[in-house]
């Protein structure tokens, strides 16, 4: 059996406060193989960007956090290496495409400098011809069809779609192993949105690149995963392959969630069940989906 | 039903740069007193150009807008500015965090003069429970509620007005998607108890399926389809509408299956 690309075991999160330590993630776990598309869904405050940015190991400089539990990146616990280890990682081997694409871009520098500055994270000192070519041929790969126009553009002269795209190209510019997408296109209009999850499904797939996506959207996540965990309050609650957690939820957390999703086939405004007790029902796993099998 | 709102033949222009950019282009239509009309469409189609003339921000550059069969002034009177009503996509920024819910609530029936000044203190908390909140919420801050309660609190200022219309603009999407579900039963309910009439300003066209009584359909700055909200959904005349529709991310078979039938549609006529 191949290593995973990520494999998160039992990993809390608590944050030290005046009053104690508030505790975030409850020892949560999951992995992804290469080239595998994983979801992770919740709502607000329920833990998802957090465990992104732990994975990053961005959260590990901050003093206040208290991390247990551990993180594998291809074999190699992050904990075990030393912070520019780690730091060299970030935009080569694993890369992260964020919400809202125009305010990640820098306005003061036009497309084609920050788009060198991601190829010089794994290419120091290549000259600005080639880091031109190569950026032409990754935003010609997101179907941008005046790649020298957009390079000489700044954030601001371009729509939130085409920043969007310009993101995702930078994201998968040095080729990463894994990446990170934490709500892609929810800024963005439902059709440019369909168009850039496309986009980017056929790139990934293209690259072998194993991707978590973080969302809420539930729709998004059906369209985009293979795999999906559902995270409530800093537990996972549930696990399974894409279809037949859509189609068959198991969970009374997950339940309600579909329930709660207004559906263009009509059927009016959903009565929801008031009672959250069954939340924190204990995880459930789909036949062969569990962690030991998927791991065996 | 009688119409409440008539909008004539509407454009607006904006000069940006030194360019006129077309923000609206002649539209017309109506609001029927007691229905929910969706204003749906992408950014930049006019949507939120549309609420803020019929809210009075700022005028038309050309046609006009009848209110209750009387034309509505560009400078609005204060007893239109009661009778049109406004609830925010996000709560947060629309409610002042220096004063408790309370003083929000009666603010608004301050400035538009409503029931007898000893009575407003008890009106306040009569109105939260309206919306769903315990009255003693009166003494809490903005910051101390949820999103949702925020948004509780904001449609239970629209109403202290007693109002005649409310402009509700992206009420529910910055909800979390349990929240949004309650919220949108709220406004259900209140619509249908008391007859409330609903102009809701949405690009989520799922919730617009079910809450909309009928939609009208922007794409930059024209009216492309109007229509019964169930025609529009299940035989949208209009290309953009449809490609609206199919590009909804879905949950389920069903919807997948309607969306499907859509797209054919689509390439059969092009």
């Amino acid at each position: 059996m191949t290593t995973p690309t990520l494999k998160i075991e039992n990993l809390t999160l608590g944050f030290k406060t005046w009053s104690g330590t508030a505790k975030v993630l409850h020892g949560i776990s999951l992995h992804i193989k290469k080239g595998e598309r994983v979801a992770l869904v919740g709502e607000s405050g329920s833990g998802k960007s957090v465990t992104a940015r732990i994975v990053l190991g961005m959260l590990q400089q901050l003093k206040s956090a208290r991390i247990t539990g551990s993180v594998e990146f291809e074999g190699v616990n992050l904990e075990t290496l030393k912070p520019a280890s780690r730091h060299a990682l970030r935009g080569t081997r694993m890369s992260m495409i964020f919400q809202d694409p125009t305010s990640s871009l820098n306005p003061v520098y036009p497309i084609f400098t920050q788009f060198k500055e991601v190829l010089e994270r794994a290419q120091p000192g290549i000259t600005n011809e080639k880091a031109r070519e190569r950026a032409i041929s990754a935003l010609a790969d997101v179907a941008i069809n005046e790649p020298d126009r957009v390079l000489d553009s700044y954030a601001f002269q371009l729509s939130g779609g085409m920043n969007q795209r310009v993101m995702i190209a930078m994201a998968l510019a040095n080729n990463p192993a894994l990446l990170l997408a934490d709500e892609p296109g929810t800024a963005l209009d439902v059709t440019v949105q369909a168009q850039t999850l496309k986009l980017m499904s056929a790139l990934v797939e293209k690259h072998h690149t194993s991707v978590l996506f973080i969302s809420h959207n539930l729709g998004v996540v059906r369209e985009f995963a293979d795999r999906v965990y559902v995270i409530y309050k800093g537990n996972i609650v549930e696990q399974g392959p894409t279809g037949q957690l859509f189609d068959d939820p198991k969970h009374p957390y997950t339940r309600a969630l579909l329930s709660a999703v207004p559906r263009i086939t009509g059927g009016g405004i959903p009565d929801l069940d008031d009672d959250p007790s069954g939340f924190t029902a204990p995880l459930a796993t789909h036949d062969g989906y569990s962690e030991r099998e998927l791991l065996a | 039903m009688s119409r409440l709102l008539c909008v004539n033949n509407v454009s607006k222009q904006f000069e940006v740069n030194g360019r006129t950019v077309q923000a609206l282009d002649s539209v017309s239509f109506d609001v029927e007193k007691g229905e929910c009309l969706a204003i749906v469409g992408e950014s930049g189609s006019g949507k939120s150009t549309i609420a803020n003339i019929i809210l009075g921000i700022y005028g038309a550059s050309s046609g006009n807008l009848m209110f209750n069969g009387t034309e509505l002034p560009a400078k609005r009177s204060k007893e239109y500015r009661r009778a049109i009503q406004l609830v925010q996509q996000n709560p947060l920024s629309s409610l002042n965090p220096r004063r408790s819910i309370g003083a929000s609530l009666r603010l608004a029936l301050d400035v538009h003069g409503i029931g007898a000044k000893s009575d407003r203190a008890k009106r306040t908390g009569e109105l939260l429970e309206e919306v769903g909140l315990p009255a003693d919420y009166r003494t809490r801050s903005p910051s101390s509620l949820s999103g949702g309660q925020r948004q509780r609190v904001a449609i239970a200022r629209a109403l202290a007005a007693r109002q005649e219309l409310v402009v509700l603009d992206e009420p529910t999407s910055a909800l979390d998607v349990l929240v949004q579900a309650r919220v949108l039963k709220l406004l259900k309910e209140l619509k249908d108890s008391r007859g409330l009439t609903y102009v809701f300003i949405t690009h989520d066209l799922s919730v617009v399926r079910n809450i909309a009584d009928r939609v009208a359909v922007f794409e930059r700055g024209k009216l492309v389809e109007l229509g019964q909200t169930n025609a529009i959904f299940t035989n949208p005349q209009n290309l953009y509408t449809r490609r609206l529709i199919g590009a909804v991310p879905v949950v389920s078979r069903e919807e997948a299956a309607l969306r499907d039938r859509l797209m054919e549609q689509e390439s059969g006529n092009a």
